[in-house]
């Protein structure tokens, strides 16, 4: 409206081209313009009339426009300046993904310093805690999914996932020795121990995964911005990808074999490194919207390791004593084979996949609003 | 008749666009049956919920078109291949540097057809939009030989920008209203707005040879030009041509077309509507409020100019004082009153601004040397204080004043036509369309003339009483309800009777029944009830017996 001003002053008195006062006065609208008709409506929308046209000599404002169209020169256009689209920058939102280690670490420190019935009670409460930081972590944030896809199931699986990395390695090897006569006490000794550093391991990794994942989402928008073309902007990605997850697996090592030495345990760094890139890669797709992937790969992982509990426990039937040989000959050949061999196949395959999709533009489509 | 109401943001939901004239005409004409398809516009519009429905609106459909829902559909590879070919072939069409009449409208046409028939055979489209393959269509139509200067330029964001962009605006072709049951069963038709809303019914008549009507009261595509300004040219350009193509297919396919006023109709012409086809069908309103004002005329105060809206800078209220102020000079009992409550945070600074100036044009005045005094200029709140409804307030002066520099249709004016007001307005908009020659019409930004014109009518009541009737009799004429709702019940008719009988209605082992649908089932009302015994002439019962046999 601050153009109200400059309406229907019309031609001075005696001006040779009055077209040309007008041409100078929005300057801005035509040189902007890419076609007549945008110039027609921002003309109308200042107030300028058919009646105005008539008094430029022209039929109405459409031919005005076109003569606008036509006489502002249009070769030297400097190229529009693309703004680098600032990213979104929440600091608590980066500050979140401390929480799980921090309530992880609390976790296991109460389980060491109860017993009996107390334990099992703090485990319970660790495990509570645990679930409402993930799930305000995975809420918001760079790794909450887009508004718009579609919230995959895959929390059942990845819990089972987290649960075999604590107990699931203990369990196999008490069921190939006969057991289990009793419950897990807790501990990282006994008949069954948990392995409690994997899983204060992962927790921790929360905080890399999502500055990885900040880091890799912006620089993809700070490309998009300098690419040339469609080829250029996935070759130029897909090293900041594979960079990427480097250094996350990187930070995962470090974070592991601190715990191990704080915690007195073994670590157990196949088994670890694979699912901690598993969940990783599948967090990373599910965050750029590709939730489809990924909920195959965890669900079938999760297949895999329930299949090998059951075989073991299986072979116990009458006649059925063979079906626990894959197991037991994996088992044999290195204690957490189970678990490295699956989840790092499902790594593997979702490494590929990841470095096909996400490099893609589309991949950076903005993000469409939820119902 | 079945009538499919297309809307966008309106009907049936409370406050949307035009959704006042829709519910009149659904009420006005309680003869058809209406099935309501409507595009939600907001979280916030969809909180709100729907008006009141008659009981001739037998189906309500919505659809939001703001919230993308991902529908997981995955595509085998010969849909991918469709898709990639149809959108290939969508993108190079608004690519291509030539004007919207050449053979590029047909690509188009194509283009769409091919994506709705996509769309309905697998069940959606979303994914697909959102895919690479969509981005790597748009960029090799932007490469192409031949592409606009603009679009050749598009870098990677400006290629996302218009991939997103386009999922949205087709987003209404996944939608599952294209089934025999749905759009199918309607037997016409009719889009309250242009763009979007009009897209249904442009695919019920690929689908199923349905006819449709648009009416616009203001122009889609000139909307999209204003929207975003700021946008790079290469996605500015690619939009253009992707409303410009709509809009043309649009008015091509549509058996009519409604604008609501000239201005609405000149955009239409231009965009390629066929004039044959295009019928100025006026807003309506409803002029019983109006009544008592108009015919108590005599209880204006002869001296007062009323100027009612809301306060806004389009509305020029400044040169409306200086006018006053001329006025008053020549004119020294008349009044002015401002009646209307500013809109939004910028109207509210322009009403400060006018009241300051206001105080220091008039100073105030008084009857006598022991009356409080006041000033001639007074700004009123319509509500509790002021005038209750705007006909009280037109009826409160004797000549209803409209200065604006930018209106669309002025339904103020209107307004103190139907309650027979002589007028004094600038000539902007669509007023000369309105007030024809029934009031008096100044340029605007003209402070003298307006004044000039005011005086006249204050001087002469004569005049002022001859220009109100005249202004009332050609506003009942012209923007009633009636009016309108009766254009569209002849619109309706005539289109269905253009249109033959399409729907073949089946017997039992599948072969199809002639004659089973005749051309009485589209005759409003009960058709087979008995009407009572018929009132025979004299003359008919009279002769029992044939003239003769053997002529025949």
């Amino acid at each position: 409206m601050s153009h109200l001003g400059e309406l229907n002053r019309g031609p001075s008195p005696g001006a040779a081209d009055p077209v040309k006062a007008l041409l100078h006065r929005h300057r801005d609208l035509c040189l902007r313009a890419v076609d007549p008709l945008e110039i027609a409506a921002g003309l109308e929308a200042h107030g300028i009339t058919d009646r105005t046209a008539a008094r430029f000599r022209h039929r109405d404002v459409f031919s005005l426009a076109e003569e606008l169209y036509a006489r502002v020169p249009r070769d030297g256009d400097p190229p529009h300046p693309v703004p680098p689209s600032a990213a979104p920058f929440d600091r608590a939102a980066l500050l979140l993904p401390l929480l799980p280690g921090a309530v992880c670490a609390a976790s296991v420190t109460a389980l060491r310093h109860t017993d009996g019935g107390t334990r099992l009670y703090a485990a319970a409460a660790g495990v509570l805690a645990l679930t409402l930081a993930l799930r305000a972590v995975l809420r918001r944030g760079p790794l909450s999914t887009p508004a718009h896809a579609p919230r995959p199931a895959t929390a059942a699986w990845t819990w089972w996932l987290i649960g075999y990395a604590l107990l699931g390695d203990g369990l196999l090897h008490l069921a190939i020795t006969g057991g289990p006569d009793s419950p897990p006490d807790g501990t990282g000794g006994g008949h069954w121990p948990l392995t409690t550093a994997p899983v204060l391991a992962l927790a921790l990794a929360c905080a890399p995964a999502a500055w990885t994942t900040h880091l890799f989402s912006g620089h993809a928008r700070r490309r998009l911005g300098s690419s040339r073309g469609l080829e250029d902007f996935t070759a130029s990605v897909r090293p900041v990808l594979l960079g990427t997850f480097a250094l996350f697996l990187l930070a995962l090592t470090a974070l592991l074999t601190t715990a191990s030495a704080l915690l007195d345990e073994p670590a157990p760094l196949p088994g670890t490194l694979t699912l901690g890139a598993l969940l990783f890669l599948a967090r990373l797709l599910m965050a750029h919207g590709f939730t489809h992937a990924p909920k195959v790969i965890l669900t079938l992982t999760a297949g895999a390791q329930v299949t090998a509990l059951a075989t073991v426990f299986a072979a116990r039937l009458p006649g059925c004593a063979a079906l626990s040989a894959p197991v037991e000959t994996l088992t044999a050949w290195h204690p957490a084979a189970v678990p490295s061999v699956t989840c790092g196949i499902a790594a593997l395959t979702l490494l590929v996949h990841a470095s096909r999709r996400l490099p893609r533009a589309s991949a950076h489509l903005p993000p469409g609003r939820a119902r | 008749m079945r009538i499919g109401l297309l809307t966008e943001g309106g009907y049936p939901y409370v406050g949307g666009d035009g959704w006042l004239w829709c519910d009149r005409l659904v009420r006005g004409l309680d003869r058809h049956e209406f099935d309501v398809y409507a595009f939600s516009s907001g979280e916030a519009q969809e909180d709100a919920g729907w008006v009141p429905l008659p009981g001739q609106v037998r189906r309500v459909r919505t659809a939001p078109l703001w919230a993308t829902e991902d529908d997981g559909v995955v595509f085998g590879r010969r849909a991918r291949r469709r898709f990639r070919e149809h959108y290939g072939e969508l993108a190079a069409a608004l690519c291509a540097a030539v004007a919207p009449a050449a053979p590029e409208a047909d690509r188009f046409t194509t283009a769409l057809h091919g994506l709705a028939e996509l769309a309905r055979d697998e069940g959606g489209l979303v994914s697909a939009l959102r895919s690479e393959t969509a981005v790597r269509a748009l960029e090799r139509a932007c490469r192409a030989p031949g592409a606009q200067r603009a679009a050749r330029e598009a870098r990677v964001p400006d290629l996302l920008a218009v991939a997103a962009h386009l999922e949205r605006a087709l987003r209404p072709l996944s939608l599952d209203w294209y089934e025999e049951d749905g759009l199918g069963a309607v037997d016409l038709c009719h889009a309250a707005a242009g763009g979007a809303a009009a897209l249904p019914g442009l695919l019920a008549h690929h689908f199923f040879g349905i006819p449709f009507l648009v009416t616009e009261y203001g122009v889609r595509l000139r909307a999209h030009y204003l929207t975003r300004p700021d946008s790079p040219p290469a996605v500015r350009s690619l939009l253009a041509a992707f409303h410009g193509r709509l809009a043309a297919e649009t008015y091509r396919r549509a058996a009519f077309i409604t604008p609501g006023n000239t201005h609405a109709r000149r955009w239409q012409e231009r965009c390629g509507a066929d004039r044959a086809k295009l019928r100025t069908v006026y807003p309506g309103m409803d002029p019983a409020p109006f009544a008592d004002a108009g015919d108590s005329l005599r209880e204006a105060d002869p001296h007062t100019l009323v100027w009612v809206g809301r306060v806004e800078p389009a509305k020029d209220l400044v040169s409306l004082l200086h006018a006053f102020a001329m006025t008053r000079a020549a004119e020294p009992k008349s009044r002015l009153r401002i009646i209307g409550g500013p809109s939004g945070p910028e109207g509210a600074a322009y009403l400060g601004h006018c009241r300051t100036l206001a105080a220091q044009l008039f100073p105030d005045e008084a009857d006598g040397p022991h009356t409080v005094g006041d000033n001639p200029v007074s700004f009123e709140e319509p509500g509790a204080p002021g005038p209750a409804t705007s006909a009280d307030a037109h009826a409160a002066g004797a000549v209803t004043v409209l200065s604006s520099v930018v209106e669309g249709f002025p339904v103020g004016l209107v307004e103190a036509m139907l309650c027979g007001r002589a007028t004094v307005s600038t000539d902007v908009g669509a007023v000369v369309e309105a007030i024809g020659g029934t009031g008096l019409v100044v340029p605007p930004r003209n402070p003298r003339a307006l004044a000039d014109a005011c005086v006249s009518l204050l001087r002469d009541p004569e005049r002022r009483t001859r220009l109100g009737a005249a202004a009332r009799a050609r506003a009942l004429e012209l923007f009633t309800v009636d009016q309108n709702v009766a254009a569209f019940r002849g619109l309706y008719l005539e289109t269905v009777a253009h249109t033959p009988v399409r729907h073949p209605v089946l017997d039992d082992t599948g072969d199809p029944l002639p004659f089973a649908a005749p051309a009485e089932a589209r005759v409003p009302g009960h058709w087979t009830t008995d009407p009572g015994p018929r009132a025979v002439p004299r003359w008919a019962m009279d002769t029992p017996v044939p003239a003769t046999e053997t002529a025949r």
